[in-house]
Protein backbone atom coordinates (compact mmCIF):
# COMPACT_ATOMS: atom_id res chain seq x y z
CA UNK A 1 0.00 0.00 0.00
CA UNK A 2 2.59 2.27 1.00
CA UNK A 3 4.83 1.95 -2.03
CA UNK A 4 1.60 2.41 -4.40
CA UNK A 5 0.77 5.43 -2.72
CA UNK A 6 4.33 6.82 -2.89
CA UNK A 7 4.71 5.86 -6.65
CA UNK A 8 1.21 7.52 -7.25
CA UNK A 9 2.86 10.93 -5.52
CA UNK A 10 5.91 10.85 -7.91
CA UNK A 11 4.08 10.27 -10.93
CA UNK A 12 2.70 13.78 -10.99
CA UNK A 13 6.19 14.98 -10.81
CA UNK A 14 8.68 15.44 -13.28
CA UNK A 15 11.91 13.33 -12.84
CA UNK A 16 14.48 14.35 -11.22
CA UNK A 17 17.60 15.22 -13.60
CA UNK A 18 20.22 12.17 -13.04
CA UNK A 19 22.24 14.86 -11.79
CA UNK A 20 21.57 17.09 -9.05
CA UNK A 21 24.03 20.24 -10.43
CA UNK A 22 25.03 22.66 -7.56
CA UNK A 23 23.93 26.42 -8.53
CA UNK A 24 26.48 27.81 -11.17
CA UNK A 25 27.87 24.43 -11.91
CA UNK A 26 26.10 24.23 -15.00
CA UNK A 27 27.10 27.77 -15.58
CA UNK A 28 29.36 28.25 -18.52
CA UNK A 29 33.16 30.07 -17.83
CA UNK A 30 32.42 33.66 -18.72
CA UNK A 31 34.19 36.74 -18.36
CA UNK A 32 32.17 37.19 -15.02
CA UNK A 33 33.76 33.95 -13.89
CA UNK A 34 37.03 34.94 -15.40
CA UNK A 35 37.35 37.95 -12.97
CA UNK A 36 36.37 35.86 -10.14
CA UNK A 37 38.87 33.70 -11.13
CA UNK A 38 41.31 36.39 -11.13
CA UNK A 39 39.66 37.76 -7.72
CA UNK A 40 40.22 34.17 -5.99
CA UNK A 41 43.48 33.83 -7.60
CA UNK A 42 44.98 37.22 -5.93
CA UNK A 43 43.23 36.20 -2.40
CA UNK A 44 44.80 32.60 -2.47
CA UNK A 45 47.86 33.93 -2.94
CA UNK A 46 47.64 36.55 -0.09
CA UNK A 47 46.79 33.74 2.45
CA UNK A 48 48.99 31.44 0.85
CA UNK A 49 52.52 33.77 1.47
CA UNK A 50 52.78 33.73 4.96
CA UNK A 51 53.37 30.02 4.83
CA UNK A 52 55.26 30.37 1.91
CA UNK A 53 57.45 33.06 3.64
CA UNK A 54 57.94 30.64 6.55
CA UNK A 55 59.27 28.24 4.43
CA UNK A 56 61.60 30.30 2.93
CA UNK A 57 62.61 31.70 6.15
CA UNK A 58 62.91 28.08 7.53
CA UNK A 59 66.42 27.29 5.13
CA UNK A 60 67.72 30.98 5.69
CA UNK A 61 70.90 31.05 8.28
CA UNK A 62 70.61 34.03 11.17
CA UNK A 63 73.33 35.74 9.02
CA UNK A 64 71.25 36.08 5.84
CA UNK A 65 68.12 36.85 7.92
CA UNK A 66 69.54 40.40 8.82
CA UNK A 67 71.57 40.74 5.97
CA UNK A 68 69.83 39.40 2.45
CA UNK A 69 66.68 40.86 0.70
CA UNK A 70 63.31 39.45 2.66
CA UNK A 71 61.70 37.78 -0.78
CA UNK A 72 65.37 36.17 -2.00
CA UNK A 73 65.51 32.57 -1.69
CA UNK A 74 67.86 31.14 0.76
CA UNK A 75 71.54 31.23 -0.73
CA UNK A 76 71.88 27.40 0.34
CA UNK A 77 69.22 25.16 1.37
CA UNK A 78 70.45 24.19 5.16
CA UNK A 79 68.55 21.93 7.77
CA UNK A 80 70.78 23.05 10.32
CA UNK A 81 67.17 25.43 11.25
CA UNK A 82 65.23 22.06 11.14
CA UNK A 83 68.08 19.62 12.97
CA UNK A 84 67.79 22.20 15.59
CA UNK A 85 63.71 22.48 16.01
CA UNK A 86 64.17 19.13 15.92
CA UNK A 87 66.01 19.19 19.15
CA UNK A 88 64.64 22.00 20.98
CA UNK A 89 60.76 21.08 20.64
CA UNK A 90 61.60 18.05 21.88
CA UNK A 91 60.17 16.27 19.07
CA UNK A 92 60.09 12.25 19.79
CA UNK A 93 58.30 12.72 23.27
CA UNK A 94 56.25 15.79 22.46
CA UNK A 95 54.74 14.26 19.37
CA UNK A 96 54.59 10.80 21.02
CA UNK A 97 52.65 12.55 24.23
CA UNK A 98 50.11 15.02 21.83
CA UNK A 99 49.80 11.72 19.80
CA UNK A 100 48.56 9.72 22.94
CA UNK A 101 46.53 12.37 24.20
CA UNK A 102 44.29 12.55 20.75
CA UNK A 103 44.25 9.00 19.77
CA UNK A 104 42.88 8.19 23.62
CA UNK A 105 40.91 10.43 23.99
CA UNK A 106 38.82 10.34 21.04
CA UNK A 107 38.79 6.03 21.33
CA UNK A 108 37.25 6.96 24.39
CA UNK A 109 35.24 9.46 23.26
CA UNK A 110 33.51 7.84 20.82
CA UNK A 111 32.93 4.90 22.98
CA UNK A 112 30.83 6.97 25.36
CA UNK A 113 28.97 9.25 23.11
CA UNK A 114 28.12 6.33 21.21
CA UNK A 115 26.81 4.22 24.30
CA UNK A 116 25.04 7.26 25.54
CA UNK A 117 23.42 8.44 22.93
CA UNK A 118 22.36 5.09 21.82
CA UNK A 119 20.86 4.26 25.18
CA UNK A 120 18.87 8.06 25.11
CA UNK A 121 17.48 7.13 21.90
CA UNK A 122 16.37 3.97 22.42
CA UNK A 123 15.16 4.70 26.32
CA UNK A 124 12.36 6.73 26.05
CA UNK A 125 11.91 7.78 29.99
CA UNK A 126 12.10 10.70 31.91
CA UNK A 127 15.64 10.05 32.73
CA UNK A 128 17.43 9.36 29.55
CA UNK A 129 15.62 13.10 28.72
CA UNK A 130 16.79 14.33 31.06
CA UNK A 131 20.03 13.10 30.63
CA UNK A 132 19.79 14.52 27.49
CA UNK A 133 19.36 18.11 27.91
CA UNK A 134 21.70 17.77 30.78
CA UNK A 135 24.60 17.14 27.98
CA UNK A 136 23.48 19.61 25.87
CA UNK A 137 23.88 22.08 28.74
CA UNK A 138 27.90 21.83 28.14
CA UNK A 139 27.35 23.16 24.88
CA UNK A 140 26.56 26.31 26.14
CA UNK A 141 28.52 26.22 28.89
CA UNK A 142 32.50 27.11 27.32
CA UNK A 143 34.96 25.21 29.16
CA UNK A 144 37.73 28.03 28.49
CA UNK A 145 35.92 29.69 30.63
CA UNK A 146 35.91 27.61 33.68
CA UNK A 147 39.92 26.92 33.48
CA UNK A 148 40.08 27.89 36.67
CA UNK A 149 37.71 25.74 38.49
CA UNK A 150 38.79 22.26 36.03
CA UNK A 151 42.45 22.92 36.64
CA UNK A 152 41.39 22.70 40.80
CA UNK A 153 39.49 19.82 40.73
CA UNK A 154 42.44 18.46 38.68
CA UNK A 155 44.45 19.73 41.49
CA UNK A 156 42.27 18.21 44.42
CA UNK A 157 42.03 14.50 42.63
CA UNK A 158 46.21 14.90 42.12
CA UNK A 159 45.71 14.28 38.46
CA UNK A 160 47.45 17.41 37.32
CA UNK A 161 50.58 16.50 35.64
CA UNK A 162 49.46 13.13 34.61
CA UNK A 163 48.69 11.50 31.39
CA UNK A 164 45.11 10.49 32.54
CA UNK A 165 44.13 13.44 33.97
CA UNK A 166 44.60 15.65 30.56
CA UNK A 167 42.62 12.80 28.61
CA UNK A 168 39.88 12.61 31.56
CA UNK A 169 39.18 16.27 31.35
CA UNK A 170 39.78 16.42 27.43
CA UNK A 171 36.22 13.43 27.06
CA UNK A 172 34.78 15.27 30.06
CA UNK A 173 34.41 18.88 27.81
CA UNK A 174 33.98 16.64 24.43
CA UNK A 175 31.01 14.81 25.34
CA UNK A 176 28.30 17.39 25.40
CA UNK A 177 29.29 17.98 21.72
CA UNK A 178 29.77 14.38 21.22
CA UNK A 179 26.33 13.04 22.68
CA UNK A 180 24.44 16.26 20.59
CA UNK A 181 25.68 15.11 16.93
CA UNK A 182 25.60 11.37 18.08
CA UNK A 183 21.66 11.63 19.32
CA UNK A 184 20.92 13.36 16.06
CA UNK A 185 22.26 10.85 14.12
CA UNK A 186 20.61 7.98 15.79
CA UNK A 187 17.32 8.91 14.43
CA UNK A 188 18.94 7.02 10.75
CA UNK A 189 20.36 4.00 12.67
CA UNK A 190 17.15 1.17 12.12
CA UNK A 191 15.77 0.04 15.20
CA UNK A 192 14.78 -3.97 13.03
CA UNK A 193 18.68 -4.91 13.64
CA UNK A 194 18.72 -4.27 17.09
CA UNK A 195 15.48 -6.04 17.34
CA UNK A 196 16.03 -8.87 15.11
CA UNK A 197 19.86 -9.37 17.37
CA UNK A 198 17.64 -9.24 20.33
CA UNK A 199 15.31 -11.95 19.32
CA UNK A 200 19.04 -13.93 18.90
CA UNK A 201 19.90 -13.26 22.37
CA UNK A 202 22.53 -10.45 22.11
CA UNK A 203 22.72 -8.45 25.12
CA UNK A 204 23.19 -4.87 25.44
CA UNK A 205 26.46 -4.65 25.55
CA UNK A 206 26.89 -6.97 22.44
CA UNK A 207 24.36 -5.46 20.44
CA UNK A 208 25.80 -1.84 21.39
CA UNK A 209 29.42 -2.89 19.96
CA UNK A 210 28.88 -5.45 16.99
CA UNK A 211 25.58 -3.84 15.84
CA UNK A 212 24.79 -0.26 16.80
CA UNK A 213 29.02 0.64 16.68
CA UNK A 214 29.64 0.01 12.75
CA UNK A 215 26.28 1.57 11.93
CA UNK A 216 27.41 4.58 13.14
CA UNK A 217 30.25 5.15 10.81
CA UNK A 218 29.80 8.84 9.80
CA UNK A 219 29.06 10.20 12.89
CA UNK A 220 32.27 8.29 14.31
CA UNK A 221 34.32 10.24 11.53
CA UNK A 222 32.91 13.32 12.48
CA UNK A 223 33.58 13.93 15.69
CA UNK A 224 36.81 12.11 15.37
CA UNK A 225 38.22 14.79 12.74
CA UNK A 226 36.14 17.88 15.23
CA UNK A 227 37.45 16.80 18.18
CA UNK A 228 41.58 15.46 17.24
CA UNK A 229 42.28 18.54 15.76
CA UNK A 230 40.63 20.29 18.66
CA UNK A 231 42.50 18.38 21.16
CA UNK A 232 45.98 18.14 18.90
CA UNK A 233 45.93 22.13 18.92
CA UNK A 234 45.12 22.77 22.22
CA UNK A 235 47.08 24.96 24.70
CA UNK A 236 44.79 26.73 27.80
CA UNK A 237 44.51 23.03 28.90
CA UNK A 238 47.43 21.31 28.51
CA UNK A 239 48.87 24.33 29.90
CA UNK A 240 46.98 24.03 33.33
CA UNK A 241 47.58 20.31 33.48
CA UNK A 242 51.19 20.05 32.60
CA UNK A 243 54.35 21.11 33.44
CA UNK A 244 57.18 18.45 33.43
CA UNK A 245 59.13 17.70 30.54
CA UNK A 246 58.19 14.46 29.42
CA UNK A 247 54.39 15.23 29.17
CA UNK A 248 53.96 18.21 27.79
CA UNK A 249 52.51 18.39 24.00
CA UNK A 250 53.46 19.71 20.73
CA UNK A 251 51.79 22.98 21.20
CA UNK A 252 53.34 23.49 24.73
CA UNK A 253 56.69 22.99 23.51
CA UNK A 254 56.22 25.36 20.78
CA UNK A 255 54.81 27.80 23.02
CA UNK A 256 58.64 27.75 25.08
CA UNK A 257 60.32 27.74 21.77
CA UNK A 258 58.56 30.83 20.70
CA UNK A 259 59.49 33.17 23.96
CA UNK A 260 62.97 31.73 23.86
CA UNK A 261 63.77 32.32 19.81
CA UNK A 262 63.15 36.13 19.79
CA UNK A 263 66.30 37.26 17.32
CA UNK A 264 67.15 34.20 15.65
CA UNK A 265 63.78 33.50 14.32
CA UNK A 266 64.94 30.60 12.08
CA UNK A 267 65.07 27.86 14.53
CA UNK A 268 61.53 28.26 14.91
CA UNK A 269 59.69 28.83 11.51
CA UNK A 270 61.48 25.78 10.74
CA UNK A 271 59.52 23.98 13.93
CA UNK A 272 56.17 25.79 12.83
CA UNK A 273 56.94 23.73 9.15
CA UNK A 274 57.82 20.39 11.28
CA UNK A 275 54.76 20.77 13.70
CA UNK A 276 52.12 21.89 10.29
CA UNK A 277 53.23 19.52 7.80
CA UNK A 278 51.68 16.43 9.52
CA UNK A 279 48.18 18.03 9.82
CA UNK A 280 48.57 19.49 6.08
CA UNK A 281 49.49 16.43 4.82
CA UNK A 282 47.03 14.71 6.70
CA UNK A 283 44.10 16.89 5.18
CA UNK A 284 45.37 17.21 1.93
CA UNK A 285 45.47 13.12 1.65
CA UNK A 286 41.97 12.50 3.03
CA UNK A 287 40.17 15.84 1.66
CA UNK A 288 37.28 14.37 0.89
CA UNK A 289 36.44 12.96 4.20
CA UNK A 290 37.80 15.39 5.99
CA UNK A 291 35.85 18.28 4.10
CA UNK A 292 32.55 16.30 4.38
CA UNK A 293 32.96 15.65 8.21
CA UNK A 294 33.54 18.88 8.96
CA UNK A 295 30.45 20.27 7.68
CA UNK A 296 28.21 17.45 8.56
CA UNK A 297 29.61 18.09 12.22
CA UNK A 298 28.83 21.94 11.84
CA UNK A 299 25.86 21.89 10.52
CA UNK A 300 24.55 19.33 12.75
CA UNK A 301 26.01 21.48 15.55
CA UNK B 1 6.68 -11.74 36.10
CA UNK B 2 9.80 -13.09 33.82
CA UNK B 3 9.42 -10.55 30.88
CA UNK B 4 8.99 -7.71 33.37
CA UNK B 5 12.56 -8.60 35.55
CA UNK B 6 14.07 -8.80 32.22
CA UNK B 7 13.24 -5.49 31.09
CA UNK B 8 14.43 -4.11 33.70
CA UNK B 9 17.34 -5.89 33.80
CA UNK B 10 17.82 -4.62 29.95
CA UNK B 11 17.09 -0.94 31.50
CA UNK B 12 20.05 -1.05 33.79
CA UNK B 13 22.30 -2.11 31.00
CA UNK B 14 20.76 0.96 28.98
CA UNK B 15 21.54 3.12 32.37
CA UNK B 16 25.36 1.49 33.04
CA UNK B 17 25.84 2.86 29.05
CA UNK B 18 24.84 6.44 29.91
CA UNK B 19 26.36 6.65 33.60
CA UNK B 20 30.21 6.73 32.73
CA UNK B 21 29.68 9.70 30.38
CA UNK B 22 27.20 11.35 32.54
CA UNK B 23 30.08 11.09 35.75
CA UNK B 24 32.74 12.38 33.63
CA UNK B 25 30.15 15.10 32.12
CA UNK B 26 29.38 16.23 36.02
CA UNK B 27 32.74 16.28 37.35
CA UNK B 28 34.17 17.85 34.56
CA UNK B 29 31.95 20.73 33.62
CA UNK B 30 28.72 20.87 35.83
CA UNK B 31 31.10 20.59 39.12
CA UNK B 32 33.22 23.26 38.22
CA UNK B 33 30.41 25.58 37.41
CA UNK B 34 29.34 25.36 41.34
CA UNK B 35 33.02 25.36 42.54
CA UNK B 36 33.33 28.49 40.92
CA UNK B 37 30.02 30.09 41.80
CA UNK B 38 31.27 28.90 45.85
CA UNK B 39 34.41 30.40 45.50
CA UNK B 40 33.62 33.66 43.70
CA UNK B 41 31.94 34.71 47.04
CA UNK B 42 34.96 33.96 48.65
CA UNK B 43 38.65 36.14 48.68
CA UNK B 44 40.17 33.33 48.55
CA UNK B 45 44.19 33.15 47.13
CA UNK B 46 43.89 29.99 45.57
CA UNK B 47 46.34 28.55 47.70
CA UNK B 48 45.56 29.64 51.61
CA UNK B 49 43.28 27.26 53.27
CA UNK B 50 41.66 30.18 54.53
CA UNK B 51 38.74 31.03 52.28
CA UNK B 52 36.82 34.23 53.69
CA UNK B 53 33.49 34.64 52.66
CA UNK B 54 32.93 38.24 51.37
CA UNK B 55 29.10 37.67 49.60
CA UNK B 56 28.71 39.32 46.76
CA UNK B 57 31.65 41.71 46.37
CA UNK B 58 33.58 40.15 43.96
CA UNK B 59 30.71 40.74 41.44
CA UNK B 60 30.48 44.81 42.86
CA UNK B 61 34.54 45.06 42.31
CA UNK B 62 33.70 43.68 38.93
CA UNK B 63 31.46 46.88 37.79
CA UNK B 64 34.10 49.03 39.42
CA UNK B 65 37.47 47.64 38.16
CA UNK B 66 38.87 49.50 35.41
CA UNK B 67 41.14 46.77 33.61
CA UNK B 68 37.95 43.91 33.55
CA UNK B 69 36.10 47.42 32.01
CA UNK B 70 38.80 47.26 29.40
CA UNK B 71 39.20 44.12 28.47
CA UNK B 72 35.53 43.34 28.17
CA UNK B 73 35.63 46.45 25.88
CA UNK B 74 38.77 44.86 23.82
CA UNK B 75 36.90 41.19 24.22
CA UNK B 76 33.31 42.36 23.03
CA UNK B 77 35.02 44.81 19.71
CA UNK B 78 36.77 41.90 18.51
CA UNK B 79 34.41 39.79 18.41
CA UNK B 80 32.15 42.24 16.80
CA UNK B 81 34.51 43.06 13.74
CA UNK B 82 35.79 39.29 13.81
CA UNK B 83 31.76 38.70 13.14
CA UNK B 84 30.85 40.78 10.41
CA UNK B 85 34.23 40.33 8.51
CA UNK B 86 34.73 36.63 8.56
CA UNK B 87 30.82 35.93 7.67
CA UNK B 88 31.27 38.41 4.68
CA UNK B 89 34.60 36.97 3.46
CA UNK B 90 33.48 33.27 3.87
CA UNK B 91 30.65 33.87 2.18
CA UNK B 92 31.72 36.12 -0.48
CA UNK B 93 34.71 32.83 -0.63
CA UNK B 94 31.86 30.29 -0.90
CA UNK B 95 30.23 31.44 -3.09
CA UNK B 96 33.11 32.12 -5.63
CA UNK B 97 33.63 28.84 -4.99
CA UNK B 98 30.60 27.51 -5.88
CA UNK B 99 30.34 29.09 -9.20
CA UNK B 100 32.42 27.68 -12.40
CA UNK B 101 35.54 28.65 -11.64
CA UNK B 102 38.79 26.16 -12.69
CA UNK B 103 40.89 24.51 -9.46
CA UNK B 104 38.47 24.91 -6.63
CA UNK B 105 40.09 22.38 -4.82
CA UNK B 106 43.64 23.71 -4.65
CA UNK B 107 41.54 27.29 -3.35
CA UNK B 108 39.93 25.37 -0.92
CA UNK B 109 43.08 23.99 0.09
CA UNK B 110 44.39 26.97 0.68
CA UNK B 111 42.05 28.79 2.62
CA UNK B 112 41.34 26.17 4.98
CA UNK B 113 44.91 25.31 5.79
CA UNK B 114 45.27 27.80 8.18
CA UNK B 115 42.43 26.82 10.40
CA UNK B 116 44.15 23.40 11.51
CA UNK B 117 47.44 25.32 12.41
CA UNK B 118 47.07 25.71 16.56
CA UNK B 119 46.12 29.57 17.49
CA UNK B 120 49.29 29.17 19.89
CA UNK B 121 51.03 28.60 16.37
CA UNK B 122 49.22 31.66 14.47
CA UNK B 123 50.13 34.11 16.88
CA UNK B 124 53.55 33.84 16.45
CA UNK B 125 53.73 33.83 12.36
CA UNK B 126 51.78 37.22 12.40
CA UNK B 127 54.14 38.71 15.00
CA UNK B 128 57.14 37.50 13.27
CA UNK B 129 55.52 39.11 10.48
CA UNK B 130 54.73 42.29 11.73
CA UNK B 131 58.22 42.88 13.32
CA UNK B 132 60.49 41.28 11.24
CA UNK B 133 59.33 39.89 8.14
CA UNK B 134 57.13 43.23 6.23
CA UNK B 135 59.44 45.90 7.36
CA UNK B 136 62.10 43.93 5.58
CA UNK B 137 59.66 44.55 2.37
CA UNK B 138 60.19 48.26 3.32
CA UNK B 139 63.91 48.11 3.12
CA UNK B 140 63.26 46.29 -0.18
CA UNK B 141 60.51 48.40 -1.73
CA UNK B 142 61.76 51.85 -0.17
CA UNK B 143 58.49 52.55 0.98
CA UNK B 144 57.80 53.59 4.26
CA UNK B 145 54.43 51.18 5.70
CA UNK B 146 53.85 51.10 9.13
CA UNK B 147 53.15 47.15 9.45
CA UNK B 148 54.56 47.34 13.16
CA UNK B 149 50.18 46.56 13.61
CA UNK B 150 51.05 44.92 17.55
CA UNK B 151 53.38 47.89 18.83
CA UNK B 152 50.47 50.41 18.94
CA UNK B 153 47.51 50.53 20.85
CA UNK B 154 45.29 51.53 18.41
CA UNK B 155 45.98 49.28 15.64
CA UNK B 156 46.68 46.18 18.15
CA UNK B 157 43.00 45.49 17.28
CA UNK B 158 43.68 45.89 13.63
CA UNK B 159 46.79 43.65 13.51
CA UNK B 160 44.92 41.00 16.02
CA UNK B 161 41.73 40.89 13.40
CA UNK B 162 44.45 40.07 10.64
CA UNK B 163 45.60 37.04 12.22
CA UNK B 164 42.18 35.61 13.28
CA UNK B 165 40.38 35.77 9.81
CA UNK B 166 43.42 34.55 8.28
CA UNK B 167 43.63 31.67 10.32
CA UNK B 168 39.36 31.24 10.15
CA UNK B 169 37.67 32.54 7.25
CA UNK B 170 38.59 29.08 5.12
CA UNK B 171 36.42 27.30 8.12
CA UNK B 172 33.43 29.05 7.58
CA UNK B 173 33.50 28.95 3.80
CA UNK B 174 33.76 25.38 4.08
CA UNK B 175 29.83 25.46 6.06
CA UNK B 176 28.50 27.81 4.05
CA UNK B 177 29.87 26.18 0.64
CA UNK B 178 28.30 22.84 2.15
CA UNK B 179 24.82 24.94 2.33
CA UNK B 180 25.21 26.14 -0.73
CA UNK B 181 26.33 23.14 -2.72
CA UNK B 182 22.81 21.23 -1.05
CA UNK B 183 20.14 23.62 -2.56
CA UNK B 184 18.51 22.28 -5.64
CA UNK B 185 19.41 23.44 -9.00
CA UNK B 186 15.87 23.06 -10.30
CA UNK B 187 15.10 26.34 -8.05
CA UNK B 188 17.42 28.68 -10.03
CA UNK B 189 16.57 26.90 -12.98
CA UNK B 190 12.92 27.63 -12.53
CA UNK B 191 13.69 31.07 -11.51
CA UNK B 192 15.66 31.44 -14.74
CA UNK B 193 12.43 30.50 -16.35
CA UNK B 194 10.52 32.96 -14.82
CA UNK B 195 13.16 35.50 -15.81
CA UNK B 196 14.53 36.56 -12.63
CA UNK B 197 17.99 38.56 -12.16
CA UNK B 198 20.74 37.41 -10.57
CA UNK B 199 20.55 39.75 -7.89
CA UNK B 200 16.75 38.30 -7.59
CA UNK B 201 17.92 34.63 -7.09
CA UNK B 202 20.41 35.41 -4.87
CA UNK B 203 18.16 36.84 -2.49
CA UNK B 204 15.00 35.68 -2.65
CA UNK B 205 16.58 31.58 -3.09
CA UNK B 206 20.13 31.64 -1.85
CA UNK B 207 19.88 34.12 1.16
CA UNK B 208 16.77 31.94 2.29
CA UNK B 209 17.92 28.76 1.87
CA UNK B 210 21.85 29.56 3.49
CA UNK B 211 19.45 30.65 7.02
CA UNK B 212 20.53 27.43 8.86
CA UNK B 213 24.30 28.28 7.98
CA UNK B 214 24.13 31.53 8.40
CA UNK B 215 23.14 30.82 11.97
CA UNK B 216 25.79 28.29 12.65
CA UNK B 217 28.22 30.92 11.27
CA UNK B 218 27.39 33.71 12.87
CA UNK B 219 26.73 31.57 16.33
CA UNK B 220 29.94 30.07 16.16
CA UNK B 221 32.15 32.69 15.50
CA UNK B 222 30.87 35.31 18.08
CA UNK B 223 31.25 32.56 20.80
CA UNK B 224 34.49 31.74 19.47
CA UNK B 225 35.69 35.02 19.56
CA UNK B 226 34.01 35.86 23.11
CA UNK B 227 36.88 33.32 24.28
CA UNK B 228 39.68 34.59 22.60
CA UNK B 229 42.86 33.52 24.50
CA UNK B 230 45.75 31.19 22.59
CA UNK B 231 46.02 33.67 20.07
CA UNK B 232 47.35 36.23 22.04
CA UNK B 233 50.06 34.00 24.43
CA UNK B 234 52.58 34.45 21.41
CA UNK B 235 51.17 37.35 19.97
CA UNK B 236 50.61 40.40 21.60
CA UNK B 237 50.80 39.35 25.61
CA UNK B 238 47.52 41.58 25.89
CA UNK B 239 49.43 44.34 25.39
CA UNK B 240 50.76 46.75 24.39
CA UNK B 241 49.84 48.06 27.61
CA UNK B 242 46.58 46.37 28.27
CA UNK B 243 45.18 47.19 24.91
CA UNK B 244 44.34 43.70 23.79
CA UNK B 245 43.85 41.85 27.20
CA UNK B 246 41.07 39.69 26.42
CA UNK B 247 38.53 39.08 29.08
CA UNK B 248 40.26 35.18 29.56
CA UNK B 249 43.63 36.42 29.67
CA UNK B 250 42.38 38.74 32.14
CA UNK B 251 41.06 36.25 34.42
CA UNK B 252 44.12 33.98 33.90
CA UNK B 253 46.62 36.87 34.99
CA UNK B 254 43.95 37.71 38.11
CA UNK B 255 43.34 34.31 39.24
CA UNK B 256 46.78 32.84 38.66
CA UNK B 257 49.74 35.64 38.92
CA UNK B 258 47.97 37.94 40.29
CA UNK B 259 46.51 35.43 43.24
CA UNK B 260 43.02 36.64 43.36
CA UNK B 261 41.28 33.08 42.90
CA UNK B 262 38.01 34.48 44.17
CA UNK B 263 37.52 37.42 41.94
CA UNK B 264 38.68 35.35 39.15
CA UNK B 265 35.74 32.91 39.48
CA UNK B 266 33.72 35.63 39.73
CA UNK B 267 34.61 36.96 35.95
CA UNK B 268 34.68 33.27 34.71
CA UNK B 269 31.14 33.28 36.12
CA UNK B 270 29.84 36.59 34.42
CA UNK B 271 31.71 35.52 31.18
CA UNK B 272 29.41 31.52 31.13
CA UNK B 273 26.06 33.81 31.74
CA UNK B 274 27.48 36.37 29.08
CA UNK B 275 28.22 33.82 26.38
CA UNK B 276 25.02 31.84 27.46
CA UNK B 277 22.95 34.86 27.46
CA UNK B 278 24.71 35.89 23.56
CA UNK B 279 23.97 32.32 22.11
CA UNK B 280 20.66 32.22 23.35
CA UNK B 281 19.25 35.39 22.05
CA UNK B 282 21.19 34.65 18.53
CA UNK B 283 19.71 31.44 18.20
CA UNK B 284 16.38 32.75 19.05
CA UNK B 285 16.70 35.42 16.71
CA UNK B 286 18.16 33.70 13.71
CA UNK B 287 15.79 30.56 14.32
CA UNK B 288 12.75 32.76 13.87
CA UNK B 289 14.00 34.14 10.83
CA UNK B 290 14.51 30.52 9.40
CA UNK B 291 11.01 29.48 10.09
CA UNK B 292 9.63 32.92 8.71
CA UNK B 293 11.84 32.19 5.34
Amino acid sequence: MRGSNGNAFFKGKKPLPAENPAPGAAEKYTLGTGMIQVLMTLAALLFAAPVFIILNYSFKTVRELYLSNPLALPESFQLGNYISAFKKLDLLTTFTNTFIYTAVTVVVLVMLCGASSWAIARCKNRFFKFSYIYFLLGIFIPHQALFLQIYMIGFRTGLINTRLGVILMYIATGMSFGVFLMTSFMTTVPVELEEAAKIDGCSVYRTYFFIVLPLLKPAIATLTILQAFQIWNDYLMASLFISSQELRTLTLAMQMLFSQQSSDYTTAMAAIIISVLPVAILFISMQKYFVKGMTVGALKG
Amino acid sequence: MRRKSFNRREKLQYLSLVLPGLLLFTIGLILPMFLSFSYSLTSWDGMSAAKPFIGFKNYARFFTDPFAGQAWIFTFKFTFWNTIIQNVFALLFAIALNSAIKGKKIYRTVFFIPCLISAIIVGFIWLRMFINILPALNRFLGTNINFLLFGSGKTVLAGLLLANNWQWIGYWMLIYLAALQSIPGELYEAANIDGATTLGKFRHITIPLLAPAFTICIVGITTGSLKVYELLVTSTWGGPGRASTSIIYYIYNTAISGRQYGYGSAMSIVLVLVLFLVALVQLGFLRKKEVQL
